[in-house]
């Protein structure tokens, strides 16, 4: 047959392989450390779609869940929402968007267990705790459901004295077995793969233990799959030269934009076989193809439950068993709320957790950080005067100051600041925006929509998610990236990443950077710009300032979006007398309605406002909440104090809520009546016709 | 058009139906004679024993059916055991008869070489040949996912669709006879390359389906 072939291809048996691996904690995918904190990074889907799209090899996800159902994503307000609470209905809505081998461990415990993993998609199961309590589990699974389907996971630690011991029950119980000569039993009684992770090294970003794995893999002649540890790309295709079949990780697969795609291509560059980096899918695009006919039926819905009364919060089903919030013992965050959270055994947030390592960093650490920033910058910046060095993206607010003031003054570069314009300022915001072009001495792109295209995206985006600023939130995130695609910069500088200030998202260390999945899941809820597309008149065309850089353009240019918090020490407080001082910054003497702190969010009336507003209805707390905890953390104000404060702020209707309902066309018994269907149902209820609610 | 699904029992049918619903072709899940004669295209998928699959087949009365529809010209592709089961006779765990729809056998797959192992599971390279009607779009040497011990041989070489390098020999994993289509490998499970040899079937059977 060898004249009917195209062309010889490379010789390879099978290629080595490049492993993501989601945690999945109570529904959502988690990141975790050392096995025991895990901080929420969000909806499974929206990863599993990104790793479709960029062609990878197989993916892994272990459920680490304790105790039963509970996942948080039953809220109204995102798009993505998937129906049950239990893993198995977590697989089946992945296996929907996953067109790569899955395997799926965690808590399987009998034949039955693995059956029904297999018959919601996956196509092999990891197993851990099972194989070491009942090993018979393996050899008669191995026999049903045949050897290429059974995984032997096994948790390696490193004692002290360099010996290796394999642990089970999520790293919590010593088995005695060294993991080689554990691996080597499992085999014997028929799994066809073993998943190794290293516990001492999980979340460490210290690279893979290449001597446990080599110790691993010598040992047995099935494939080894090696996971824990890996913190940069190139720590990747060690864990192959040490004999792995498959280099796997979690963490780092969540923290930088195509992550994927660039540990591809460190595993190439180094020479290994693998499949080749894949880019964009002809099968599934990367912003969302909405149903419709099912989205115009929930809008639908929604509109007629406001008309009717219909809230689901006020339904005799929301009785207080539903009612499971709690909030955290040292700050006041609530467990139902906008932002991803977690809670330790004694009750402490994500939150809380991460502020305390972010304040226990030392200045010498500050300076170590500094340097790394330097060299970050000295690889991207321009040398021959062709363009900027660096795009920062500013609202003109304080932190935009700092921003500027740190790269231009600081580290010497030529910026381009860009400012998306959503038509909210206030007039000092505006004021301090349009002065930072002569204060700074630089050039300033301000994207500005039309404002009919804004007052349709108001409209919308307050019926359909229950928030206005769809447009700001995402134009924020997509203008700078734009903007500096377009000019061929790189680098593109934010202040900080909320949510790792806010909850704790992330750990000082991740080094998060943006990412097209975090703007999709949380800036956008999942509400693409297509979502808009037809809507109320709005074309393609009419979108594009909300347009994202392709996956191909931003590979090409190494575009990276950087949150310079995570380098530079950050305490708002501070900022404000130097950026006054030094570059003529104008403070509100306005009050807000809905906080106590006066000098945050200037460029938008309704963030602190009419949007914030939307979140008490939805969660039962606001802004007040926001900044009385991180008052709390900074040490500027008791626990006490706080409640006191978010009790006084969260509930208040604000004034700025007359002129939206003026810009948009809408009654305020009309607002009223759309944000009440948004009341979640775990927070609130009703009582004689009364909104009431859980709180502190 | 409608493509039927026929589950033999021992099938990944959630996954083969989620990549028909990604590249838009709207499935059914069949194990009735009726559905099976009506149908403007069968897929047969399958993991698991030549012969369990083969027994489902028989208790539904399907081979029969499925055999009346190939020679009718209903597109019909086998996917991994399916494609197996299109062979003549398998020798996995004894000797068993299949659907006899492409001439050959299904043989145990042999490794010679270090660093191959049976069963062959991961990316392998495919060689599609110049005439494999499914594989246009398919550049040479693209990989695409394995999980098998057993692999079908062609006594017919024109049938060969596509093949790997394994145990120091071509060894086939796709096969083509007329519209009769089979791959070994998983394309619910091999990424883009995969979609698009299961959109190259779907265009196949829509374009029988409009002059039928």
């Amino acid at each position: 047959m060898l004249d009917r072939v195209r062309e010889p291809v490379q010789q390879v048996a099978v290629r080595p392989r490049l492993i993501p691996v989601l945690l999945l904690k109570h529904g959502v995918i988690v990141r975790s450390q050392l096995f025991k904190v895990h901080q929420v990074i969000g909806n499974p889907m929206s990863t599993v779609e990104r790793l479709s799209q960029w062609n990878a090899d197989e993916l892994v996800v272990l459920d680490i869940s304790r105790g039963e159902g509970g996942h948080d994503l039953r809220r109204d307000d995102l798009h993505q929402q998937y129906v049950g609470d239990s893993a198995i209905d977590v697989l089946r809505e992945i296996a929907k968007c996953c067109f790569m081998p899955l395997t799926f461990g965690g808590r399987i415990r009998s034949l039955a267990d693995i059956e029904a993993r297999l018959v919601a998609g996956a196509d092999k199961v990891a197993i851990n705790t099972a194989a070491f309590d009942d090993p018979a589990l393996v050899e008669a699974a191995a026999r049903r459901f045949g050897v290429q389907c059974i995984v032997g996971s096994i948790d390696a630690l490193r004692h002290d004295d360099g010996r290796y011991q394999a642990f089970v029950d999520g790293g919590r119980r010593p088995t005695g077995h060294d993991p080689a000569a554990w691996a080597r039993e499992l085999a014997a009684r028929g799994v066809g793969e073993i998943f190794l992770n290293s516990i001492d090294r999980d979340g460490s970003g210290a690279g893979y233990d290449n001597e446990l794995i080599a110790h691993v893999a010598d040992a047995v002649e099935i494939p080894v799959v090696a996971c824990g540890g890996v913190g940069r790309y190139e720590h990747f295709p060690t864990a192959i030269e040490a004999g792995a079949a498959a280099a796997a990780a979690a963490n780092i697969f969540h923290f930088f934009e195509l992550s994927y795609s660039h540990a591809k291509h460190a595993c190439l560059q180094a020479g290994l076989p693998m499949r080749p980096v894949g880019l964009g899918s002809r099968f599934l695009t990367r912003e969302p193809a909405y149903d419709r006919v099912a989205e115009d039926a929930r809008i639908a819905r929604r509109q007629t439950a406001a008309a009717q009364g219909g809230f689901p919060a006020a339904c005799a089903e929301a009785a207080p068993k539903r009612r499971t919030i709690r909030w955290c013992v040292s700050c006041v965050y609530p467990s139902i709320s906008a932002a991803p959270m977690e809670f330790d055994d004694s009750g402490v947030c994500t939150g809380c957790q991460m502020a305390a390592v972010k304040a226990a960093i030392t200045p010498a650490e500050w300076a170590h950080r500094r340097e790394l920033l330097r060299d970050l910058i000295e690889r991207y910046r321009c040398r021959d005067g062709s363009r900027h060095d660096v795009v920062i993206a500013v609202s003109g607010g304080k932190d935009s100051y700092f921003q500027a003031h740190v790269l231009k003054h600081e580290f010497g570069l030529n910026p381009l600041l860009v400012t998306y314009d959503g038509n909210n300022w206030t007039d000092v915001g505006w004021r301090n925006m349009v002065r930072m072009r002569e204060a700074f001495g630089v050039d300033h792109v301000i994207v500005r929509p039309s404002v009919a295209t804004l007052k349709a995206l108001n409209r919308l985006a307050f019926i359909v998610m229950g928030d206005m600023n769809w447009h700001a939130h995402v134009g924020i995130m997509t203008a700078p990236m734009r903007v500096a695609a377009m000019h061929g910069i790189p680098l593109v500088f934010y202040g900080e990443h909320g949510y790792l200030d806010l909850c704790g998202q992330f750990s000082m260390d991740d080094f998060p950077e943006v990412t097209y999945r975090d703007r999709l899941e949380h800036f956008a809820r999942g509400f693409e710009w297509t979502y808009f597309e037809g809507r109320e008149n709005l074309r393609s065309a009419e979108l594009s300032l909300w347009k994202y850089p392709s996956d191909q353009e931003m590979f090409d240019l190494d575009l990276r979006g950087i949150f310079l918090g995570n380098y530079v020490y950050w305490e708002a407080n501070e900022h404000i007398k130097l950026v006054c001082d030094r570059y003529g910054f104008e403070i509100s003497d306005t009050p807000f309605d809905r906080t106590y702190r006066t000098m945050s969010n200037l460029d938008d009336m309704h963030e602190n406002g009419a949007h914030d507003y939307l979140k008490f209805i939805k969660f039962g707390y606001g802004r007040a909440t926001d900044h009385a905890c991180k008052d709390i953390r900074a040490g500027l104000m008791s626990r006490g104090q706080a409640i006191e404060l978010i009790n006084r702020y969260d509930p208040v209707k604000p004034n700025d809520l007359a002129r939206w309902l003026d810009y948009v066309g809408m009654t305020e018994q009309e607002f009223d009546r759309i944000a009440d269907t948004f009341r979640d149902p775990r927070v609130w209820w009703m009582e004689r016709g009364m909104w009431l609610r859980q709180k502190l | 058009m409608t493509l039927t699904i026929i589950d033999s029992g021992v099938a990944n049918l959630g996954s083969v139906q989620a990549a028909l619903r990604r590249i838009g072709l709207p499935a059914r899940v069949a194990t009735d004679v009726d559905s099976v004669r009506r149908a403007d295209a069968l897929l047969l998928p399958g993991v698991g024993a030549f012969a369990r699959a083969m027994a489902v087949l028989n208790e539904h009365g399907l081979v029969d059916s499925i055999r009346a529809a190939a020679a009718d010209g209903v597109p019909v592709m086998g996917i991994c055991l399916g494609m197996q089961l299109l062979a003549e006779e398998s020798e996995e765990f004894g000797r068993h008869e299949g659907l006899g729809l492409i001439p050959g056998r299904v043989v145990r797959l042999e490794s010679r070489q270090s660093g191959e192992r049976v069963p062959n599971i991961g990316w392998c390279d495919v060689t599609p040949a110049l005439d494999a009607i499914l594989y246009r779009e398919v550049e040479p040497g693209t990989a695409f996912y394995f999980v098998h011990s057993y692999v079908l041989e062609c006594r017919t070489l024109s049938d060969v669709a596509a093949s790997i390098r394994f145990g120091g020999r071509e060894v086939t994993v796709a096969v083509q006879r007329g519209n009769i289509h089979g791959a070994q490998f998983h394309p619910e499970k091999s990424q883009d390359a995969g979609l698009s040899v299961l959109a190259a079937f779907s265009a196949l059977a829509r374009g029988r389906s409009v002059h039928a």
